[in-house]
């Protein structure tokens, strides 16, 4: 992209408030060459090494998920995107998220890597001093060592900084001594080194420090019983005056909470990348079992029951998808901006990343919950099947369950949204007051009909989305005047906020990746697509009014409220169109290509 | 005029798709208003040929060249077109087989003529000189129009049940000079596997899958291969798990093979197993798993464990042979 | 030492074939296209170990196709050819196909030609031995393991019910099977390289096919398959011999 066009340069969470369009956002329709060949590169690893041995890497087996870490490294996917300085491939985001897309559906194996490749290498990459980098990031980038990262204790989750983690100078000053027990270590078992975080002495916030494995006074528990991912090693890791040289502070004291957060921040916007490659690859078998298995005489995807699920699965994927996507876009492209503006690589692939920490909360709770639907149903296609532990079902079901969970729960993450959208208006980084007002105004004004638009393919779509933003705008402009400072402790209204801007990112997301795609294959080349953003965005109408009326029935009263309930009825108001054709369009085409396909 | 027919031998023995290739290019000399004669090369004994007229051919031209026992694509060529040249033939017969395949390519390029390899059927001379064959790994069949004046069919070996009729064919022999450089290759060792049917001739094959659970029990598997007197074979994850010999491998990577009879044990039948077998005329499947997509391929299908199945399917063909005895 | 491994793009084998046209062509809708898996797996990678082993020099890829064959070749590279080179034409007739290879091969000076032991779309496997007469030289076919040794080549290949080891002098044609080596994944240096390898494209001089395809047909689905109790083999057995008249 070109640095001397300022105006391309969208801010997060601005999607509320500025009109997007289409031939701005990336569409992974888009992969050149390279790109995908990487991709495939990684289906034939999960093929070859991975999904043939899910049993073994579930129990566990000795030296079976590090070698396959290793086997990863020698492909050269632990280093996609270290600066080849490092020893890696200097690749950009986008392909670093759609290397986390096509190794999400390997399972225990996929948080393995996440974990190494993210929170494992990252805040080393990030926030290490050159000799630190080169100590460390050739090694974990090659699979050599492999990566943890300590945040979580026993009485620290979503409140990370409270932890009881605590360090001290040794006497003679060479060392820290870490002290405290961490919990939920992901890699733990066969991790080389580890990112711990820990109040020094009496510090407000958390410092983080480099840890080896094998420094003095570091110690695992047993592997933890889990509900899923039980490939992955879990444990707890306990430090006991662990010595660590000073010289593995990593950043500076007490920078270790921001160092925590920032690196979140990626791991949730891959976090809906790898989530959504687990959806395609769930998906992919549900097609194949239903035109497979045989009832009444006929394969069960021909019953439209069946076409249902199998349309919805792959329409919330596909949108979850065009969200994931474009935000990466749009970190590049930030982060292409700042460094063009003069800041340091890393340092503006953090910022650039912060900037769309909004988006990538949403991704992380939207591309997680679609993957629970995902899977729900590829049990319920599977029939008795989907309750055996010898079909994929059973796995994919229990390990998707953690997504919900980890980088942050969802309940954090929908709070963060709202909160960060909330402060940035505040800050005056976001102008949500003028559009609010403009909104408010709206509702006693005569509604505009609208002149007679020409009829354009997404003429519709363009509208409604408009008038999603203009929902949300009233709801929450409408909290933030008669909740004020108490919004903060409202927090079902906070989630209805949070779930209507997951849905306008969303559709919004969606529509503009088909208009792009009918841009360069032609509408006859796109049907299933339109057919997909049909169906969505009447179904996000639809739960946005209902989020919306719960909002506003919770502190509004009166003419106030039957006035804002009229607004927002005409604000999420949806022509009626026929969703049964248009899923079982979609599904007709899922069917006949016996695989996820779009 | 007459078809031209390559003859394969093993120790001077003629080998019994031989007689199919014979029959064939005998049914379309018939068409075509000719003879059929067999070309057979390096040691056989004059009895053997002359048998060839049982199953059609008038006459057999032999080379007696020791040096032709083994393989040399080259030298078989030139026996080929040399013979083909003598009897001004303008089709020419051989197996799509090993030897089949190392041959008839260099003939058809010193030809310049059209070749179908792995033929499935008579030509179509309605349209031209049409043939059926199969493509994309039998996912397909093709009609293939050669458009040459010389014609070559690779027959694909086990299409045509061979009918054996009385006759016998005139042996003649044929002088063919060689050069050094037709037997630029030289054997170094051999490695035949002895005491077992030969799995790319069999006409009934027993094969397992990981089914069978280990290597442990492949000895029920055999029994019952011995007492149909067929062949063994195993899918691609036995072989990759060691549990069998490569050789005995089929499918996509492994072998191809078209038997009368493929009893598939505990395989659950993934597109690059049937891409290896799919042209077996009576398919037999036994899979504990009744959705196995194997079971949509076959014509009988037992569901339930190979363990239990195997030992109870050689009683039963043991009680067969003995009341057909 | 020299190799030139010739590879073709086919269908992946998962493809389900749907025929157009009035049955005259087949549809590449939807189909994934992948390097031929018997030149892929055994020939490209036999040759890319004869290069690490320091016994080739260089491993050039030929291929015969349209421009939407380049993915496919440039797959190739990133698993470690050298250079390609794709002649310009689409054919599916095997003479004419080895021809252009042919042509392009007789003074390119390679010892070694390398061809999988058929493409796995029209399973002719004809390429290898047409090529060695074309281009008058020795030919070994179905091999599953190669060696090379001082100008010679040590192949093993598949014979009637086992397996042989010849010698022969290179230069030499060799189309190649399972054991001739193992499946690899292209790696990320690979990849990142095969954008600066070579990719030569020539025109053939045209020549006239001998053969082609009239049409397609699908096979027959299988009618019904007869499901015989567990209990009850002997009626199976009946059914070998009575219906399918196999024992």
């Amino acid at each position: 992209m070109n640095a001397t066009e300022p105006m391309k340069a969208i801010k997060g969470g601005e999607f509320l408030i500025r009109e997007t369009s289409a031939d701005s956002i990336f569409i992974p329709e888009e992969w050149n060459e390279e790109q995908l060949m990487i991709a495939e590169t990684c289906t034939n690893f999960l093929a070859q090494q991975v999904t043939p041995n899910l049993q073994r890497i579930d129990e566990q087996e000795e030296g079976l998920m590090r070698h396959l870490m290793d086997e990863a490294g020698a492909l050269g996917l632990l280093g996609i995107s270290v600066p080849e300085e490092y020893g890696g491939f200097g690749k950009d985001f986008k392909t670093a998220m759609l290397v986390t897309e096509k190794l999400g559906a390997g399972h225990s194996f996929s948080v393995a890597f996440s974990a190494h490749t993210g929170i494992g290498t990252m805040p080393i990459l990030y926030y290490g001093n050159d000799a630190q980098k080169q100590k460390y990031i050739p090694k974990l980038a090659s699979g050599e060592w492999k990566g943890a990262y300590c945040l979580t204790e026993p009485a620290a989750g979503s409140d990370a900084n409270s932890g009881k983690t605590r360090a001290k100078l040794s006497a003679d000053g060479k060392h820290y001594l870490i002290t405290g027990q961490k919990m939920w270590i992901t890699n733990a078992g066969f991790a080389d080194v580890f990112t711990v975080f820990a109040k020094i002495d009496d510090d407000e916030n958390l410092s983080a420090f480099i840890v080896e494995k094998d420094f003095e006074g570091l110690s695992l528990n047993t592997e933890e019983h889990k509900m899923g991912i039980k490939g992955s090693s879990t444990r707890q890791v306990f430090f006991n005056d662990c010595k660590v040289p000073v010289e593995n502070l990593l950043s500076e004291r007490q920078n270790g909470f921001k160092i925590a957060v920032n690196i979140l921040n990626l791991g949730r916007i891959k976090l809906g990348g790898g989530t959504v490659g687990a959806s395609k690859d769930v998906i992919t078998s549900s097609v194949r079992y239903a035109n497979e298995r045989e009832q009444f005489g006929r394969a069960i995807s021909k019953y439209g029951a069946i076409k249902y699920k199998l349309a919805e699965q792959a329409i919330r994927t596909y949108a979850a998808e065009s969200a994931v996507y474009r935000a990466s876009q749009n970190m590049e492209e930030a982060t292409e901006m700042l460094i063009a503006s003069g800041l340091d690589e890393n340092k503006a692939k953090l910022k650039g990343t912060e900037q769309f920490a909004i988006e990538a909360a949403i991704l992380k709770v939207h591309a997680s919950e679609v993957l629970d639907y995902v899977t729900d149903e590829g049990v319920q296609i599977y029939g008795g099947m989907g309750y055996s532990a010898e079909a994929p079902m059973d796995r994919s079901y229990r390990d998707s369950r953690i997504n919900r969970i980890f980088e942050g729960t969802n309940e954090i993450n929908r709070l963060l949204t709202v909160d960060m959208m909330l402060k940035r208006a505040m800050k005056g980084e976001l102008d949500l007051m003028g559009p609010a007002q403009k909104v408010a105004g709206e509702l006693v004004s005569i509604p505009d009909f609208g002149a007679a638009e020409e009829d354009g393919l997404f003429t519709k779509e363009k509208k409604y989305i408009a008038n999603f933003k203009k929902a949300i705008l009233l709801v929450a402009g409408a909290a933030v005047q008669k909740l004020m400072t108490q919004l903060g402790k409202e927090q079902e209204v906070l989630m209805n906020l949070a779930d209507m801007l997951i849905e306008l990112y969303v559709s919004e997301s969606l529509q503009l990746r088909v208009e792009k795609l009918v841009g360069l294959r032609g509408e006859d080349a796109c049907k299933e697509q339109l057919d997909m953003m049909h169906v969505y965005i009447n179904d996000a109408a639809e739960r946005i009014a209902k989020m919306g009326r719960e909002a506003l029935n919770s502190f509004a009263e009166g003419d106030e409220r039957r006035m804002m309930l009229m607004g927002l009825k005409r604000f999420t108001k949806t022509e009626d169109i026929n969703t049964t054709q248009a899923r079982r369009n979609i599904a007709a085409k899922l069917i006949a290509e016996n695989k996820y396909c779009f | 005029m007459s078809v031209i027919v390559l003859i394969e031998h093993t120790g001077g023995i003629i080998k019994k798709q031989s007689f199919e290739a014979v029959q064939y290019a005998a049914q379309i000399a018939r068409k075509i208003g000719t003879t059929a004669t067999a070309l057979a090369l390096g040691s056989v004994a004059t009895t053997e040929m002359e048998g060839l007229g049982q199953y059609g051919a008038q006459k057999v031209l032999h080379v007696a060249d020791g040096r032709l026992n083994e393989l040399h694509s080259s030298a078989y060529a030139g026996a080929l077109i040399a013979a083909a040249q003598k009897e001004d033939s303008k089709v020419i017969v051989t197996l799509h087989d090993i030897k089949g395949r190392a041959v008839a390519p260099r003939v058809a390029v010193k030809l310049k003529a059209g070749l179908v390899a792995g033929a499935l059927s008579y030509p179509d001379t309605e349209k031209g000189f049409v043939i059926k064959k199969a493509v994309f790994s039998g996912k397909a069949f093709a009609y293939v129009n050669i458009l040459s004046e010389v014609k070559i069919i690779m027959l694909m070996p086990n299409t045509f049940p061979v009918k054996k009729l009385e006759g016998k064919a005139v042996v003649e022999q044929l002088d063919v000079s060689f050069s050094d450089k037709d037997f630029g290759v030289k054997v170094k060792s051999v490695n035949k596997v002895t005491g077992e049917v030969p799995l790319a001739d069999a006409e009934l094959v027993v094969s397992g899958g990981r089914g069978l659970k280990g290597p442990e029990n492949w000895g029920i598997l055999e029994d019952l291969a011995k007492e149909l007197g067929a062949a063994t074979a195993c899918s691609r994850p036995v072989a990759d798990l060691h549990w069998r010999p490569h050789h005995e491998h089929v499918g996509q990577t492994g072998g191809t093979i078209r038997p009368n009879l493929y009893i598939a044990v505990g395989i659950s039948g993934a597109i690059q197993h049937l891409a290896g077998v799919n042209g077996s005329k009576t398919i037999i499947v036994i899979n504990k798993d009744p959705e196995a997509p194997f079971f949509k391929a076959a014509n009988y299908g037992v569901v339930g464990d190979a363990l239990e199945i195997l030992p109870r399917l050689t009683a039963a063909v043991k009680k067969f042979k003995e009341h057909h005895q | 030492m020299r190799i030139l491994v010739c590879i073709s793009q086919v269908p992946d084998t998962s493809t389900k074939i749907v025929l157009k046209n009035n049955n005259t062509s087949v549809s590449s809708d939807g189909v994934t296209w992948v390097i031929n898996p018997y030149d892929e797996w055994y020939a490209l990678i036999g040759a890319i170990e004869l290069k690490e082993s320091g016994i080739a020099t260089d491993v050039h890829l030929v291929t015969v196709g349209k421009a939407d064959v380049e993915p496919v070749i440039r797959k190739a590279l990133a698993l470690g050819g050298d250079e390609a080179i794709r002649i310009d034409a689409d054919s599916n007739d095997p003479y004419e196909i080895a021809h252009y290879v042919a042509e392009y091969a007789a003074g390119a000076g390679y010892d070694l030609v390398l061809c999988g032991k058929e493409s796995i779309d029209y399973n002719n496997g004809t390429t290898g031995a047409m090529l060695a007469e074309l281009l008058d030289i020795d030919y070994i076919g179905f091999a599953s393991g190669i060696q090379v040794e001082a100008g010679t080549a040590l192949v093993t290949r598949e014979i009637e019910g086992g397996e042989e080891t010849d010698a022969c002098n290179l230069p030499l044609v060799i189309s190649c099977q399972k054991g001739v080596a193992e499946a690899r994944i292209p790696n990320m240096r690979g990849i990142m390289a095969a954008r600066t390898r070579p990719l030569k494209v020539i025109t053939p001089s045209k020549i006239t096919a001998v053969t082609e395809i009239l049409s397609y047909e699908l096979p027959p689905a299988k009618t019904g398959i007869k499901l015989v109790s567990p209990d009850n083999l002997d009626e199976l057995v009946e059914l070998l011999h009575t219906e399918a008249k196999v024992i």
